[in-house]
């Protein structure tokens, strides 16, 4: 299965943002409460990756984590996909 | 009385119930078809004689199913033309002359086969004017029965057939025999409009038929424009249940006041928890008398409207409910969208997002980000489609459906 890069990943987060009319900063380390990225968008997003690879993620694959920053939601989608 | 010199017109046959011909056949018979012309025939055959049987397109022979027939007495015949191959049954049982199997669609699980009769069937009573119909629906199916049992019923209804891999140009056909009549269900009509608007228009349509969908007031008024002195009716029936809701006046669902009606041998209609509950006349044998139908109510402004599957109507938004039939309702009212399907999708952190297909009109030009914009100023924000992708086309399965 071929992967998406970190970058990739990154600028998919931004277009999900930018259809709420929201802003993705430049600073990975932004909270997500603070740039209102939440439930639904972290959701959208990994149905975007999804899409994007054209195959089925195991969502479970992770396990639990605290996934309060940009950088811990492109770990996960970047652990996700080689799970 | 059978009227056997109503006409059919089918790609394998053309000509009167009575020049068909019939099938040599074991009294007790599951007959799989390839087309529709052998599905007449087996049709006739058992019109004409004192016999069991079931029809089918042959698609639906599965392993599991004919092992589970032979097992049960049905002898399984397989048609060709004229000829036929038959498996006999491996369980010996005297035949139930009359009965008539149908298969359910399995939409919801295995296939079921329930009983009816010819009778059963004929659900259209009383002097019908004298009409070509169009029946584009699988053989066998109950809506294909409907139609069959109106040509064999009423004289002056003449059916033709539509193949399968005639579905895109059926206007065309439907223009050059002459039909009058159609029934099909609302994927069906839409996919015609877009797709042939020039032919339909020139249809002298005076009766249009949708069911086996739920009919919303969009399609109706569409074809209510194209056709403005044609009758539009929509009809609720199921191979269960069967034809059980009637409504001629060219607005979707039924009225309020029908609800726990008790008329002659009309069906009784109920709301259980948002559920449609029938006690039907014309149900099958066997099934329990208030029938739990599986389908989802809305009342609004006086009309109980069927709004979609109550397995899959409701999607569950990290725990907020959207349905699935509103958020359609919402994107079929914007101006470009011609056809949409809404679906829920396995999703991390909500379990569940909305997503959705839509076929524009032709012309036109709207994006997704306008669609969503457009779902957001209407809808809850859980329940915005947040995946949305735009057809080319209307798909449409061997059962007219989209499953929507």
């Amino acid at each position: 299965m071929s992967q998406l890069s970190r970058e990739q990943i990154r600028t998919m987060m931004g277009e999900v943002l930018a259809n709420q009319g929201k802003e993705l900063p430049a600073d990975d380390s932004a909270s997500l409460d603070a740039i209102g990225f939440r439930s639904l968008d972290f959701s959208e997003l990994a149905l975007s990756v999804e899409d994007e690879l054209g195959t089925e993620l195991n969502f479970d694959a992770p396990g639990l984590r605290s996934i309060t920053t940009v950088s811990d939601v492109l770990d996960f989608i970047e652990q996700l996909q080689s799970a | 009385m059978i009227q056997g010199s109503n006409r059919i017109v089918s790609r394998g046959f053309t000509g009167t119930w009575e020049e068909l011909g019939t099938y040599d056949l074991p009294p007790a018979a599951a007959v799989f078809v390839r087309d529709h012309a052998e599905g007449v025939r087996a049709a006739w055959t058992h019109a004409t004689s004192e016999r069991e049987t079931l029809v089918a397109s042959v698609s639906r022979a599965d392993d599991d199913l004919v092992t589970d027939m032979v097992g049960n007495g049905l002898a399984i015949a397989h048609t060709e033309g004229s000829s036929v191959q038959v498996v006999p049954a491996t369980a010996a049982r005297a035949p139930h002359p009359g009965r008539l199997w149908l298969l359910t669609s399995g939409s919801t699980g295995r296939p079921k086969r329930v009983a009816h009769t010819l009778t059963s069937l004929t659900t259209v009573k009383g002097d019908q004017p004298a009409r070509t119909w169009l029946c584009p629906y699988t053989p066998g199916a109950y809506a294909w029965w409907q139609v069959v049992t109106l040509a064999l019923a009423h004289p002056g209804n003449d059916i033709v057939f539509v193949e399968p891999d005639q579905l895109e140009d059926w206007p065309q056909l439907a223009l050059e025999t002459g039909v009058t009549a159609a029934s099909g269900t609302p994927t069906f009509w839409r996919q015609a409009i877009l797709r042939s608007g020039d032919t339909m228009a020139q249809l002298p349509l005076v009766q249009i038929t949708l069911g086996g969908e739920p009919v919303d007031q969009g399609i109706l008024d569409r074809l209510h424009e194209i056709y403005p002195q044609a009758r539009i009716s929509w009809i609720y029936a199921s191979s269960e249940a069967g034809a059980s809701i009637a409504v001629h006046d060219g607005r979707a669902g039924f009225p309020e006041a029908w609800l726990e009606r008790q008329t002659g041998d009309r069906p009784r209609l109920s709301v259980v928890d948002d559920e449609l509950v029938i006690e039907s006349p014309y149900r099958a044998e066997g099934m329990d008398r208030d029938l739990h139908t599986g389908d989802r109510i809305e009342v609004r402004d006086g009309r109980v409207l069927i709004v979609g599957r109550l397995a899959s109507d409701e999607i569950n938004v990290g725990g907020s409910k959207a349905s699935a039939s509103a958020v359609r309702g919402a994107l079929l009212d914007h101006p470009a969208v011609a056809w949409a399907a809404v679906r829920g999708r396995k999703a991390p952190l909500v379990g569940h997002m909305v997503t959705a297909e839509v076929v524009l009109e032709p012309g036109a030009t709207a994006t997704t980000e306008e669609l969503a914009a457009w779902c957001a100023e209407r809808l809850p924000e859980y329940a915005v489609p947040r995946r949305l992708k735009i057809l080319a086309q209307i798909p449409i399965k061997e059962s007219l459906k989209s499953d929507v």
